[in-house]
């Protein structure tokens, strides 16, 4: 069950480190390197083997969609029968207007998010995505975003756990 | 936002290269200097077109594997304020304020949280709900991610602007 890879506590403490904002500078690793106390070329190193693990899925920036364009957003759940899953969850994301379907422990088990330009342009898709897998209005919910309150993905790594990233409650 | 900043974006899109110098082999290409996209990308950030300029990690390769989305009814309670106070607590990592379905679905505010356990997220659940005074949730676990791609993607879903 458990297939974490063997990372040691330099390891975790790099992954930290990333989580905050990568100093915008020339040599933006050399900063880095100097606020772990390690060397350039070992940091690095660690962050091509983290890449290769898999761990570390790539540094980049995060897009606002306002500004390209997007404003329409929604999550939408299905109440996909078992046998069914893994044909309805390929279906919906083939679009590439999903850009997260997770299946879920409940009646309504697949839940993704749609965006698009406009509310036409998505209600537009999701009245196809809903005729491509047989579901109807009624057998769904669309949960419109009304407001982003928070987006903050952070993991207490390298420190206590329990006090995590930003300290004690 | 012009073609270069896009085609800075775009460029990005595959993790900044783990070279001394990176912003120099993402401007090469269009033929600026390391220093040039910089500038770009400090504007960007200005101008709010990018949040954040950090890892993305696989929590689930360092057994953070327990997700869970609650959905919080808000009972009466004014969904902004309430909101509010739920994005307050460090372990939620996402919280939105969504449309509900009258009658049938009348939770309005999601968060979104991840541990190493499911014990571990219920017991923070519980502790949210006592903090808050909400009592009517939702737990809903994933149990498959069949996809996770950032929201915005320049190359595959980039709009002009």
């Amino acid at each position: 069950m458990n297939n974490r890879p063997a990372t040691d506590s330099l390891d975790l403490r790099i992954l930290d480190a990333l989580q905050q904002d990568i100093p915008l500078v020339p040599r933006p690793w050399e900063a880095i390197a100097a606020r772990l106390d390690i060397p350039e070329h070992e940091l690095l190193k660690r962050l091509e083997t983290l890449s290769q693990e898999g761990i570390l899925r790539g540094i980049s920036p995060i897009i606002e969609s306002r500004p390209l364009g997007i404003t329409a957003a929604t999550l939408v759940a299905l109440p996909v029968p078992e046998e069914r899953i893994r044909e309805v969850a390929a279906v919906i994301s083939g679009y590439p207007e999903v850009s997260h379907n997770f299946r879920r422990d409940h009646r309504y088990s697949l839940w993704f998010t749609l965006s698009a330009g406009d509310e036409k342009t998505l209600q537009k898709l999701l009245q196809e995505i809903l005729e491509m897998t047989g579901f109807s209005r009624d057998d769904i919910l669309d949960l419109p975003t009304r407001k982003k309150i928070k987006i903050d993905v952070r993991f207490p790594l390298g420190r206590d756990r329990n006090g995590g990233l930003h300290g004690q409650e | 936002m012009d073609r270069n900043d896009r085609e800075i974006l775009a460029a990005l899109e595959g993790g900044l290269p783990l070279v001394p110098e990176p912003f120099d082999g993402i401007g090469r290409p269009l033929g600026l200097t390391g220093e040039e996209v910089l500038e770009r990308i400090r504007n960007m950030q200005k101008d709010g077109i990018i949040r954040k300029f950090r890892a993305r990690i696989n929590q689930r390769k360092l057994g953070i594997t327990a997700n869970a989305l609650v959905a919080w009814d808000c009972n009466g309670r004014p969904a902004g304020e309430t909101g509010g106070l739920l994005a307050s607590f460090p372990c939620v990592t996402h919280c939105y304020e969504r449309e509900s379905v009258p009658g049938r679905w009348d939770y309005s505010l999601y968060t979104v949280h991840h541990g190493y356990s499911r014990n571990e997220v219920e017991e923070e659940v519980r502790r949210l709900a006592r903090r808050t005074g909400l009592s009517r949730y939702l737990v809903l676990f994933s149990t498959d991610e069949f996809k996770r791609v950032p929201n915005v993607r320049i190359r595959e879903n980039g709009r002009e602007s």
